[in-house]
């Protein structure tokens, strides 16, 4: 089933992008142009989506309950970490990050906020200081 | 005898105490720089151009370093593949393939060996080529293309349904979504913005690194979670720190098979060390995956994509040096940096410089050396690394992810595509979609397009310029020749299959 | 456990030999490491610190997208007022603002200096047929869609639009010019290298990358698209000197925020004229195949928005933007 609805998904991407893909124009150009291989790929990859939909593999086990909710919690807080990043600066954020994920990881409270603390000076240290690529290192507020 | 001589030259020019001591710090930083996900050897060699700088190193000694630290990454690259199923860079993809069943059944340490003799193998091979042939090579390099290139291409892609053993039809589908993924940017001919809806952030496209750390690393820590519940988690056992030495020398000929395909595959301006593991892997299966052990833990599986991305990455050195093309992202760095130092790479290199050249030959001699000798011992610390909690492990590798990409682009809407990739490739893994023809799809597909589009420019739109080479008819034939030997291959073991099933 | 003591421990050890100071000046390169944005910025950056133009070292920070639109962005929305900030460029930068594919036209900044520039040449292979400009004019009236030509830049790009020029020049309408076939590669090398694998029969491309095969006599320069020959190729004839009034410089040079006060500004003008000055910039620049030439301030400005909206002129005639 899970065959079905990814394959019903990508035939859907595979359309979409080929029709898009009749939109390229250039008044000026190469003989081919921008739109023909996008074209020439979306035919296959459409044709290949239908093979997944007519004969699919047997459904994946898809997590359920506390795994699921511990996945959906990783993800929210790489978000976080991605938004909040250069508003909280590069120490407090990778901090509250390590600590939460490793509680995620089944850590204890005291052991993930020290390694959280531990890998936030490290990492600073080894590509701010030693690769010399500038990280914001303090809150937006702050700097 | 000639080549022995202006060899010996620059070898007294490597061997100083400094340029030495250079050639190791090289190494270690290269390796390292290589087995950490998302820098990458092109950032790696680039963010360590100001070192040497700041150094005030002398031309050569600074082109040694740089060059012992674009090897470094090449050897580097294979260990987080290995250990994480993350590869450190580009070429190392292929190297999940095999090196991480290995070391799930405990031979962590052995894959790692066998691969850091198959990175020696290749890295020596291509240098060797590199010393004698350099020239000659360089003016065959230009008889090759843009419909040569297509060929290439097209056989690479023609190839893709052998990479796993899975469903081809999806490792098809996985290939053709990579090729999707790859036309998203500005198109290169036409300046036509495709598929970036508005956004000046897709204007250059999905960058290759992005999509690997999220495809894998990202992907990683989710299926991980699945499993963190029950408190045994996922133990690896460890075998023993350092393997036998019988252990190691299993590649046999799968070591010269790789580094002869990945060595063409680097002359090829372009190509590249990627297609030339790639190749190398897809012939190496057709070639001895008798049993249907490749993709469970075959050395062979190792071997072959190993020497073949480390010989590519010699053999691309080539165009860079004789015509000042750059054969890779890395080489292209290499380059600039070349140039910035005052030396113009080209056809007179060779006699207008002839002791840095030679210098940064005997260095990539030396290069190889220090890195086998250094790979080997470090295997047993490597291996540590799996015996690290999770706790520590997992969000050491996504903050080593996030930053390698965030610290190069300063971009925050990178990491939210990368989690995006993530987020997909733990789908794919779910269905049983190797990740592997997706990254391939990514990094081949815009150069394939750029040459078939090249082909039919200079043709004026005639087709026929596709088969006008001779070249691109042979590439064509060696391809119809793979299928049809895939086919049959396929067939024989269906009848096999279904004797067995008559039988008693 | 061990793993991570040792790295902290080598970090702290090569931090305390390496540790680098407070940044205070910062360059946009806006373009991945190692191109030519990214050359601009760290060699201008390393020598301004080195000759003690400015009192600590400059940061590089590397900005790629949309050809320079995202960093373009960035500035004009969140750091316009920002006076430590400059961003290279250079012409292919004006072909994109005139082309219309930045968010906002060359007035949203303030153009501080160019610093060198590199030339545009119309190269041959050294066997070609071709012994002059006009004899590839010539074929060029007769059957323009005989001539295959290529150059870095995609069709409609700066290598490309150079050779438009040339054409026109040579009495070529525009519908004749378009049938001109042009291919593009991912620089001026791989360029060459294709024309003498016999792909192409022209390349247009800047200079710089390109010596090595000139100097070799692997090609010929059928014409120099500079006001004056070229310094390191007296000998190369220029295309004004055949008759054709055309020139194709791709300078570099810097841009700030366009809210940054009249005093910084004027003192980063004061400052790059003052690198520009030193031996050791023209050094740098004749190095990598830049010619050394100064506009600054003012005269910057009125020279960027002239050419970029001759290049928009260009663009509209041979219909690459309406």
């Amino acid at each position: 089933m899970t065959d079905r609805i990814v394959g019903c998904i990508l035939l859907a991407i595979a359309i979409a992008y080929g029709i898009t893909a009749g939109d390229y124009e250039a008044r000026f150009g190469d003989p081919l142009g921008p739109a023909a291989l996008p074209m020439m790929l979306a035919v296959p990859a459409a044709l290949l989506s239908l093979a997944l939909i007519l004969k699919p593999d047997p459904d994946p086990a898809w997590v359920t309950g506390r795994p699921m909710l511990r996945q959906l919690a990783a993800l929210v807080l790489l978000l976080g970490y991605a938004q909040f990043l250069e508003t909280l600066g590069f120490l407090l954020a990778t901090f509250i990050a390590v600590t939460l994920l490793g509680k995620l990881l089944r850590s204890t409270w005291l052991l993930s906020a020290a390694s959280g603390a531990v890998m936030s000076v490290v990492l600073f240290v080894l590509f701010d200081q030693l690769l010399g690529l500038p990280l914001p290192l303090l809150p937006e507020f702050m700097g | 005898m000639d080549i022995l001589s202006l060899l010996g030259q620059g070898f007294a020019v490597a061997l100083t105490p400094t340029n030495l001591a250079l050639a190791m710090f090289g190494c270690f930083i290269g390796t390292m720089i290589g087995a950490l996900p998302g820098i990458g050897p092109v950032n790696g060699v680039a963010i360590l151009i100001p070192v040497a700088f700041s150094l005030g190193l002398e031309p050569v000694s600074a082109l040694i370093m740089l060059s012992c630290i674009y090897y470094g990454c090449m050897y580097g690259g294979r260990i987080s593949s290995i250990m994480l199923n993350i590869p450190g860079d580009e070429p190392a993809i292929m190297t999940t393939l095999d090196g991480y069943p290995m070391a799930k059944a405990g031979k962590a340490s052995q894959a790692l060996a066998i691969s850091a003799l198959a990175s020696f193998v290749g890295a020596t091979f291509a240098t060797i080529g590199l010393t004698l042939f350099a020239p000659m090579l360089a003016k065959a390099a230009i008889y090759f293309g843009p419909a040569d290139y297509f060929a290439l291409y097209v056989m690479a892609f023609a190839t893709i349904g052998g990479v796993t053993g899975a469903n081809p039809f999806k490792t098809l589908l996985a290939a053709f979504l990579g090729l999707m993924i790859a036309s998203v940017g500005l198109d290169p001919a036409t300046g036509t913005a495709r598929y970036t809806f508005g956004s000046y952030h897709l204007y250059d496209g999905f960058d290759p690194i992005v999509a690997i750390v999220g495809l894998f690393a990202i992907s990683e820590v989710l299926v991980y979670l699945e499993g963190v519940h029950k408190d045994e988690a996922r133990s690896v056992p460890l075998g023993r720190a350092i393997p036998k030495f019988s252990e190691i020398f299993v590649g046999g000929w799968a070591h010269a098979r790789g580094s002869v395909i990945g060595f063409l595959c680097g002359i090829l301006p372009g190509a590249g060390a990627s297609l030339g593991a790639f190749m190398s892997y897809i012939f190496e299966r057709r070639w001895s995956d008798k049993n249907g052990t490749f993709g469970k833990g075959d050395p062979k599986g190792i071997v072959a994509p190993e020497a073949g991305n480390n010989a590519a990455s010699g053999g691309a050195l080539i165009p860079m040096l004789t015509l000042g093309v750059p054969g890779s992202g890395t080489t292209a760095v290499m380059l600039a940096l070349l140039i910035s130092l005052n030396i113009q790479p080209g056809p007179l290199l060779f006699e207008r410089e002839p002791e840095m050249v030679w210098g940064l030959i005997a260095s990539l001699y030396i290069a190889n050396v220090v890195l086998l000798v250094m790979n080997i011992p470090m295997v047993g610390i490597f291996t540590r690394v799996l015996a690290m909690p999770q706790w520590i492990l997992m969000p050491f590798v996504v903050m080593v992810s996030f930053l390698g990409i965030y610290s190069i682009s300063h971009s925050t809407f990178d990491l939210f595509v990368m989690i995006g990739f993530g987020v997909l490739g733990y789908g794919l893994r779910k269905l049983d979609i190797s990740l592997v023809p997706v990254i391939l799809g990514l990094l081949l597909g815009a150069d394939m397009e750029n040459n078939l589009r090249r082909a039919l420019s200079i043709s004026g739109g005639d087709f026929s310029i596709l088969l006008a080479s001779p070249i691109s008819v042979l590439l064509y034939v060696v391809t119809f020749a793979m299928l049809m030997l895939a086919f049959g291959f396929a067939y024989v073991g269906r009848r096999k299959a279904r004797r067995a099933a008559d039988g008693p | 456990m061990s793993l991570g003591s040792r790295i902290i421990g080598a970090s702290i050890i090569a931090s305390s030999l390496f540790a680098l100071p407070a940044f205070a000046e910062e360059c946009i390169a806006p373009a991945d490491p190692g191109g030519g944005w990214d050359f601009t910025c760290r060699t201008a950056g390393k020598l301004l610190y080195d000759l003690q133009l400015v009192d600590e070292p400059v940061q590089v920070t590397n900005m790629p997208g949309g050809v320079g639109a995202v960093a373009w962005a960035n500035v004009a929305s969140r750091r316009a007022d920002d006076a430590s900030l400059i961003v290279a460029t250079s012409t292919v930068g004006i072909t994109e603002i005139a082309q219309g594919r930045y968010p906002s036209d060359a007035s949203a900044m303030r153009w501080i200096g160019m610093l060198g520039t590199d030339v545009g040449v119309v190269v041959v292979p050294a066997d070609s047929e071709y012994e002059t400009l006009d004899q590839l004019v010539e074929q060029l009236n007769q059957d323009p869609a005989s001539i295959a030509a290529a150059g870095s830049s995609g069709a409609g790009g700066w290598d490309h639009i150079r050779l438009l020029m040339l054409a026109e020049a040579g009495g070529l309408s525009s519908e004749e010019y378009q049938q001109i076939r042009w291919v593009q590669f991912d620089g001026g090398s791989p360029a060459v290298t294709q024309m003498l694998g016999g792909q192409v029969d022209v390349v247009t491309t800047d200079l710089g990358e390109i010596a090595g095969f000139v100097e070799s006599g692997d090609i010929r320069i059928l014409a120099a698209m500079s006001d004056e020959p070229i310094p390191a190729f007296p000998d190369a004839p220029t295309a004004i000197d055949q008759g054709y009034e055309v020139t194709g410089y791709n300078w570099r040079g810097f841009y700030t925020g366009g809210d940054v006060s009249d005093e910084a500004y004027d003192e980063w003008v004061a400052t790059l004229e003052e690198l520009y000055n030193t031996d050791e910039w023209k050094e740098a620049a004749e190095s990598s195949g830049l010619i050394p030439v100064w506009r600054g301030g003012e005269e910057f400005e009125t020279y960027v928005n002239e050419q970029a909206e001759q290049m928009a002129e260009i663009s509209r005639q041979i219909g690459v933007i309406e």
